[in-house]
């Protein structure tokens, strides 16, 4: 009979008794009743190794009192789970796109980054791109000519393209169906395509799929682009000299903004732009008379996008030279000021849900207001929900080209968020370099320059203003923010 | 103007005058001197021309008192030497005459005091070079030395220098010379000038002298002037320093100091020594937290300690048992026991916008990168939020195993193997969590499970040695990868321990048929175990598996370790690799040069020797054509080598800078790794700048070996400029997987420890070397040498060699019974003192603190309270203090 004492984790097992004509494993099984550690699981070190179950005591030269050391644990064995997890590193390639959280850059086919900006942009428009799926090529319409189906299908599959891949995509197809559509954009110089206004782009690519796009209803009007992009304005027509006055309504595509001396910023650009003079024959006077003309927006676009009139023919130098002037842009816009009075009668209502919301966002007051008065409220609700249908209706009796995209129950508010802009680096249109700086579904941004996307913080977003050398907005797109009402 | 020549008159033509005088007639000016002299300075003067002409005068009587007149004279005259004292000027036109008139002289008492006062004139008027102020000396009365003040004697002691040499190299005889010299240092020692005593010893190479010379109140600043020269003497004078140092140390019972020479020496017999001198048990305890602190193995036996119950105490102190508690004790003082995540360390909410996107996906490199974040910042915490979830409960297995199971194939390795790195130092609870994965079937976590039993054991020693009992049965299995974790877990377990046992399972595998990685690993292991030891058996092992492998298997990055083992096993031996080096030249030509340069870098590391840094720079300052590899040792050599102390240090860092201009891309590939190992754990500003640039090299390899180095130099410090420099290259390289993942280990090190912790291998005021601390860091920068074939690959585990450098960056003091006392005491900037005068403060800017207490790269603390006397003469680690006997409460 030896002695000896055992330590396991932190404990210490003083004057454990070894009968030394027994194998160790019964030594085991006594050190199982005082730790619970099964003996199969049990390690007790000795000289030169581990004690065996059937080692000879005499061989493993045990001494009265010595220290044995034991590990071992009675915890459950680690089993691998049965669904490994999944790697990026095994993903095939579709799937690391998804992973990398923003699609695919453009290559850049020879001074074609107005286009791949003008892509990204509207690439990161999703009602755009569903509407492109729904292209059914076989579904061409007769009206509809060859080049701009081609030009629609190559957006199509670029679209679809660059949402797959983690991996820059080169748009050669879209490339050459834009320049068939297009010829203008086939321009050579030296031997090279030359460098084009990406504002051109963007307008005739946004034409094509106008026309591609009808809804092949009965009603031609309904057009996915118009009542994604198109902005309605009321122009009210006067002449200083004959007192006379008239009022006519277009659709555009886009809002400018020009750029003057006291423009700083875009809402004074706006306000600018949607007032001109013109000049035109006077039936009264019977000869031409300056006129004044002054537009109002009398239906908003879900998507509402901003030039700035940032190049101007410069006679002398015989291009497009730019106004490097700083103009500052908003990451949200209020475009309320520049609608019509209906419009804005309209908007009342769904603003000040908008408000509201905002304002129990920021947990303010309203267990206050509904301690005051909540029959107010209720009061109020009821208001809300009246107006909101009245509403509704309106707006579905003016029908914005019938919003069939849009669901019933959201509402336009007149304010945007920024989701998209199109920057200019370089001193004329023809010249320097286009890039995209687009807001992901997360609210991150990234800089498509052409082939590499950047990742990019909001605040840098609105440095893009001009007034340097440094990139410049362009084009800025703006998202409308809905409410449901 | 003035037609008056001279005198009368304007500024103008007295300037003309007097510029014009000394061309005319030099005569003239003395005069004019003479005539400026105060009539106390005449007076003297004319009575010191009275007494040369009475010297020279045939009247015995009048010679003497002339002699004794001139002696008393001078003698009042010369205690300081700032300007020439009057008489000695006075004297000076009369010096050749009196010089003429003692060649005349008759034998006589009156000559040899003729030729003291000769010897001290001159003192300022022998011509360079004639050391005739010595020679008057010899012949002279021997009288008392210091009489003539402190600047003749030490000008004597500068000519006896002189002398020595020359007659040295004439084979003359010294003894007059040794005599004057026991004089002279018989004065400087009395008078406050040791180190002029120890300069003037080493002139003359007889340091011996200084035992009889030392007493109770200059045996310390003699000893400190002494152990500060060693670093610039080339050997062997360093040593014979060292022990004159340790002698005088053990004179004057100051064991403490006399144990960290005899470390420096690496002289265990020295070691044996003081444990058998000193018979105060208490101060026992305190060389063994030294000895623990320097990581060496050491057996106290009977003749150290006499009972039994204390040697297993002090036994118990030098095995580093107690290492875990006094970590856990500071992190709880410091309150830092929150587990960390890896996503608290990289702090990617301070990047908006550049992060890479939240992955809905797992990335096997980001995870594994994670995976040694959360071991590096939580290492030896013993819980973390990854591997140590609810341990105890029944679900432990679920979520910790989830962790592990994050991690792909071989990274499932370096997992397993962190819960070892979490519960560092931990024996006891360690090896109990890591037991879980012993019985599974993955052979991955299999091999992490046995290298976290090494990493566990590390510094630590068990008298049961559990590591050995557990991984020793499996270096023999099938799987490679379990046989490298069992190997390298031995290697971190026993690292230093020279354990013959371990050689036994380790040596055949380099003679077997292993495959090369096993191979290599088992010699990084042997040259762990016996670093530093010269032990031919290994070497000899090592030799002939690097002779046995194939020429393509020479060529791969991995055999590159082979040679590292080899000299990792003649760290800091210097000459004693020469055998060895001899054998490498007659390698595969393929690994020649490349083991050549490891084995001189590894031989004389940390020794600063200039000579051998020359040597290494030569090498770098080829241009090589082919594909050969032997730069980048090279430069980790100039490293190792120059890392000694703090000027070669500096001299080294400008020399590796011009190499990144001039050096071809294998050289700048390792100049930033050198750079890290230089100023490891210790952020100097221009290095972290040069890092910072070199961390957006356009070559990736050299912008992942900076960003290793940013990590490494940042080791433990917390430091907030290289955390922010880190997170921007995170966002930066936020696409480059390989780079991000360096960047990710970067971060992990800048926190390891949560920053209680340090990789430096230096300690005790940058004194001591550790040396398997240094093996370590070594080993781990070898491999950073080809990241992308060892680190980046599946090999990634050989991050954990960094386990041996890390140590607690702490000042715990502790009371007579061990346990934690919390003392003021005052943390600040150490001063080098070397060689001032008096009683200077040692450290300045500081601030006073209650122990335990963190200390930074060069801080030095000292006790603010005269209520304790410390036992150790260096405040870092572990020190028990001991209450002051003649201490009173003011007040």
């Amino acid at each position: 009979m030896l002695k000896v004492s055992v330590k396991w984790q932190k404990e210490v097992f003083p004057d454990v008794e070894i009968d030394t004509s027994l194998p160790p494993y019964v030594f085991k099984c006594q050190l199982f009743d005082l730790t619970g550690v099964p003996p199969e699981r049990q390690k007790i070190m000795v000289k030169g190794g581990l004690l065996k179950d059937d080692a000879d005591w005499k061989t493993v030269g045990i001494k009265q009192g010595q220290k044995l050391m034991m590990m071992g644990t009675a915890d459950e064995i680690v089993k691998a789970p049965e669904k490994g997890p999944v790697f990026v590193e095994d993903l095939p390639e579709e799937e690391q796109a998804v992973a990398v959280g923003h699609s695919a850059g453009l290559f850049n086919l020879g001074n074609t980054c107005y286009m791949n900006s003008t892509v990204q942009c509207l690439h990161s428009v999703p009602e755009l791109k569903s509407a492109l799926l729904q292209y059914r090529p076989s579904g061409r319409r007769n009206d509809l000519d060859q080049t701009s189906h081609m030009l629609t299908v190559a957006t199509r599959d670029l679209f679809s393209e660059l949402d797959k891949t983690a991996k820059p995509v080169a748009p050669m197809q879209f490339w050459m169906s834009l320049r068939k559509k297009y010829p203008q954009f086939g321009q050579l110089h030296n031997g090279v395509f030359m460098q084009q206004d990406a504002e051109e782009c963007w307008t005739q690519l946004l034409y094509t799929l106008s026309l591609s796009l009808r809804s092949p209803g009965a009603n031609d009007n309904l057009d996915t682009i118009k009542a994604l992009f198109g902005i309605e304005l009321v122009s009210r027509m006067h002449c200083q000299e004959s007192g006379e006055e008239s009022s006519e309504a277009e659709s555009v595509y886009s809002l400018k903004c020009h750029i003057s001396q006291e423009v700083n910023h875009l809402h004074e650009g706006l306000k600018h732009g949607l007032k001109s003079e013109l000049e035109k024959a006077s039936p009264p006077l019977g000869r031409s008379a300056i006129y004044i003309k002054e537009s109002r927006i009398n239906g908003l676009p879900r998507y509402l996008t901003i030039q700035f009139v940032r190049f101007f023919w410069k006679r002398e130098s015989n291009q497009k030279a730019k106004i490097l002037r700083k103009v500052d842009y908003p990451l949200e816009l209020d475009v309320y000021d520049f609608c019509s009075s209906d419009l804005q009668k309209k908007l009342e209502a769904p603003r000040q849900f908008l408000r509201d919301e905002e304002g129990k966002k920021l947990g303010l007051k309203v267990a206050e207001k509904n301690a005051a008065a909540p029959k107010d409220d209720d009061e109020k609700m009821a208001d809300a929900e009246g107006s909101s249908n009245t509403n509704g209706e309106s707006s579905v009796a003016s029908s914005q080209d019938g919003n069939s995209c849009q669901s019933e129950d959201t509402q336009l508010t007149g304010v945007y968020d920024l989701v998209a802009v199109l920057t200019h680096k370089g001193r004329s249109a023809d010249s320097g370099h286009y890039v995209a700086w687009v807001k992901q579904e997360d609210g991150k941004w990234i800089e498509y320059d052409d082939d590499n996307p950047i990742p990019q913080r909001e605040e840098d977003i609105v440095k893009l203003s001009g007034g340097g050398d440094w990139h410049m907005a362009y084009i800025c797109m703006y998202k409308a923010r809905v409410v449901r009402m | 103007m003035a037609p008056a020549p001279n005198s009368s008159g304007g500024n103008a033509p007295r300037e003309e005058a007097s510029l014009k005088v000394p061309v005319k007639d030099p005569k003239k000016k003395d005069e004019k001197k003479d005539e400026d002299l105060s009539e106390e300075d005449l007076a003297l003067k004319q009575q010191l021309e009275l007494y040369v002409e009475r010297v020279q005068d045939p009247d015995p009587g009048l010679q003497k008192a002339a002699l004794e007149s001139m002696r008393h004279e001078i003698r009042t005259s010369t205690s300081s030497m700032t300007s020439v004292p009057k008489p000695l000027k006075f004297l000076r036109p009369h010096y050749g005459t009196l010089k003429a008139y003692y060649e005349t002289m008759a034998e006589s008492d009156l000559k040899r005091y003729l030729a003291d006062i000769l010897s001290v004139l001159a003192l300022t008027m022998s011509a360079e070079g004639e050391r005739e102020s010595l020679k008057y000396r010899l012949l002279g009365s021997e009288g008392d030395i210091g009489s003539w003040g402190h600047e003749y004697v030490r000008n004597l002691a500068g000519e006896i220098a002189q002398e020595y040499s020359k007659r040295q190299s004439e084979e003359a005889p010294i003894d007059d010379l040794m005599e004057l010299v026991q004089q002279i240092v018989a004065f400087h020692m009395k008078h406050n000038a040791e180190p002029e005593a120890v300069d003037l010893l080493m002139e003359v190479e007889d340091l011996d002298m200084l035992m009889e010379h030392v007493d109770s109140t200059n045996f310390k600043r003699t000893c400190l002037y002494l152990t500060s020269a060693a670093r610039y003497l080339p050997g062997p004078d360093d040593v014979s320093v060292l022990d004159i140092a340790y002698m005088i140390y053990r004179k004057f019972e100051e064991y403490a100091n006399a144990l960290q020479i005899a470390l420096f020496l690496d002289n265990m017999q020295y070691v044996k020594q003081v444990f058998t001198s000193c018979d105060d048990l208490l101060r026992k305890k305190q060389f063994c937290y030294i000895l623990a602190r320097h990581g060496i193995t050491f057996e106290l036996n009977e003749g150290m300690v006499s009972d039994d119950g204390d040697r297993e105490a002090l036994q118990e102190i030098i095995n580093n048992s107690k290492l875990s508690e006094g970590y856990l004790t500071l992190a709880r003082d410091i309150e830092v026991m929150e587990p960390k995540s890896p996503e608290d360390i990289y702090k990617a909410h301070l990047l908006d916008g550049r992060a890479s996107a939240s992955a809905s996906v797992d990335s096997a490199r980001q995870n594994l990168a994670a995976t040694f974040v959360n071991a590096f910042v939580n290492a030896g915490f013993g819980q973390d939020k990854l591997m140590t979830v609810q341990s105890d409960s029944s679900s432990s297995g679920g979520s910790s195993a989830n962790w592990l199971f994050k991690n792909k194939e071989h990274g499932k390795a370096s997992a397993a193997a962190s819960l070892g790195m979490i519960l560092l130092w931990d024996v006891d609870s360690g090896l109990a969590q890591l037991d879980k994965y012993f019985h599974g079937t993955d052979m991955q976590v299999l091999a992490g499970a046995l290298l976290g039993v090494g990493i566990v054991n590390c510094n630590i020693k068990n008298e049961c040695d559990p590591a050995l009992a557990l991984l020793g049965d499996y270096v023999d299995r099938e799987d490679a990868s379990v046989r490298i974790g069992a190997i390298m877990g031995l290697g971190l377990a026993y690292a230093g321990a020279q354990n013959n046992e371990v050689r036994a399972k380790l040596s055949p595998i380099l003679d077997g048929k292993a495959s090369l990685d096993v191979v290599a690993f088992t010699a990084i292991s042997l040259g762990l175990i016996y670093v530093g030891s010269c032990n031919e058996e290994v070497a000899n092992s090592i030799i002939f598996a690097l002779m046995d492998r194939s020429e393509s298997e020479l060529g791969e990055p991995l055999a590159r370790l082979l040679p590292l083992g080899l000299g990792l096993l003649y760290l800091g031996k210097q000459d004693a690799v020469e055998a060895t080096a001899e054998v490498s030249k007659t390698f595969n030509e393929k690994i020649r040069k490349h083991c050549d340069m490891t084995l001189l870098s590894c031989a004389y590391a940390g020794t600063g020797n200039v000579l051998k840094v020359q040597n290494l720079l030569g090498h770098c300052a080829q241009h090589l054509d082919k594909g050969e590899t032997h730069q980048g040792p090279a430069v980790l050599g100039i490293a190792m080598v120059a890392m000694a102390e703090e000027l070669g240090l500096e001299m080294a860092i400008r020399s590796l800078e011009h190499l990144l201009q001039y050096g071809e891309q294998n050289i700048r590939r390792a100049v930033p790794l050198a750079l890290g190992l230089l100023c490891i754990s210790n952020p100097k500003v221009n290095v972290m700048d040069t890092l910072s640039r070199l961390s957006h090299d356009t070559d990736s390899e050299v912008a992942m070996a900076a960003v290793i180095s940013l990590g490494l130099i940042g080791g433990g410090t917390n430091n907030a400029r290289i955390a922010g420099m880190l997170r921007n290259l995170s966002s930066y390289y936020y696409k480059d997987a390989s780079l991000l993942f360096c960047v990710r280990i970067a971060q992990g090190l800048v926190h390891l420890g949560k920053g209680l912790l340090t990789l430096n291998p230096y300690h005790s005021e940058r004194f001591l070397l550790s040396p398997t601390a240094l093996a370590g860091i070594v080993t781990m920068l070898y491999a950073c040498l080809d990241m992308k074939a060892i680190i980046l690959q599946k090999y990634h585990y050989v991050l954990y060699f960094l386990v041996l450098a890390m140590q607690p960056r702490m000042l715990m003091t502790v009371d007579e019974n061990l346990r934690p006392l919390s003392v003021p005491v005052r943390v600040g900037q150490a001063v080098d003192v070397v060689g001032q005068a008096g009683r200077p403060k040692t450290i300045t800017g500081f601030q006073t603190h209650s122990t335990p207490v963190l200390l930074a790269a060069g801080d030095r603390a000292e006790l603010a309270t005269e209520k304790y006397i410390p036992l150790s003469p260096i405040l870092e680690g572990f020190v028990i203090l001991k209450e002051n006997p003649e201490y009173t409460e003011d007040r």
